[in-house]
């Protein structure tokens, strides 16, 4: 049997597993950061942990969501609605995190509500009731691959100033790589492949790569 | 713009350890010590008290003097971390 056929017949199993690691990995990272947040009010790991927890809630309802298709749930187009809009919030608040000095105004008490975070949960429901309304992901995707490819550039400009210094911002480049990487096959593989399963078991491999990485940064930059 | 910040944290850490070595230390002395102008200094002490880093006391004689909370304490042994932190995932 190979590994095909091993996570088709097993794809609940694997989903459940996928996104409780996934989760797992958001939660350790939005607490670890949570506490940095809190003791240094610094915007940047601010928008960094709600990046992570928006990952988090996004691939929760993912999951919900492939239930709800898979098993021909009824309203399972609120569940996509929502899924989309954490998905693109959390690309969001990732790029805003690199980028916020650039437009950070002094009275910005509220991670969820200043004006350009409104400007962006705008853009995330439109973008998302858009896709609702036209029946497809293309929205999500261009929006995502238009971010990330954004974020890869800044976050390569960040390794070459200064990774004599800083080790994990070549990690952080290659982290961004793989996420562009992914919305692109994700674009692919609903456009061109039917969702060919063999193309989501290496965006979900890549995806899992991506998470790893930050976890691993997260913990090791933060280690006493 | 990020080693603006930067020295924003530096600023903090700055003001923070000249109150940790002191214990408690008067406005104007901290003021001198921290080398910076006596709008900016207003500024920096007023966010590290709503912060809750430091606290202003002023005793029965009206002297006033500023003293490090545990929150302050606790930042400036992050404080090293927290900055790695931020350079290296470049926020």
């Amino acid at each position: 049997m190979d590994l095909y056929s091993v996570v088709t017949e097993n794809k609940w199993l694997l989903e459940a597993l996928y996104t409780l690691i996934i989760t797992s990995i958001c939660m350790i990272i939005v607490l670890k950061t949570d506490r940095f947040f809190k003791l240094s009010l610094h915007n940047g790991i601010r928008y960094f942990r709600n990046a992570f927890l928006f990952f988090g809630i996004g691939f929760l309802v993912r999951y919900i969501l492939g239930l709800f298709s898979d098993f021909s749930i009824t309203n399972a187009d609120i569940i996509k609605v929502i899924f989309e809009y954490f998905m693109i919030m959390a690309g969001f608040f990732l790029f805003y995190s690199l980028v916020w000095k650039k437009f950070a105004s002094k009275n910005e008490y509220s991670s969820m509500f200043n004006s350009k975070i409104t400007l962006f949960n705008i853009m995330a429901i439109v973008l998302a009731l858009l896709d609702e309304v036209w029946n497809t992901y293309n929205f999500m995707f261009f929006s995502q691959i238009i971010i990330f490819s954004y974020t890869s550039v800044i976050s390569l400009i960040n390794y070459l100033k200064k990774s004599e210094k800083f080790k994990f911002l070549k990690f952080y480049f290659i982290g961004m790589l793989l996420v562009f990487a992914a919305w692109i096959l994700n674009f692919l593989a609903a456009s061109f492949f039917h969702w060919h399963p063999l193309i989501l078991i290496n965006i979900g491999i890549i995806n899992v790569i991506f998470f790893f990485l930050f976890l691993y940064g997260v913990i090791k930059v933060t280690q006493k | 713009m990020a080693s603006k910040k930067r020295e924003r944290l530096e600023v903090i850490k700055d003001i923070l350890n000249t109150i940790r070595q002191n214990r408690e230390i008067k406005p104007t002395r901290l003021l001198y010590a921290s080398n910076l102008s006596p709008q900016m200094f207003k500024e920096y002490i007023n966010e590290l008290i709503a912060k809750g880093f430091i606290k202003l006391e002023i005793s029965d004689n009206e002297k006033k003097t500023f003293s490090l909370t545990k929150k302050g304490s606790d930042f400036l042994q992050e404080y090293k971390v927290i900055e790695s932190f931020i350079e290296n995932f470049g926020l």
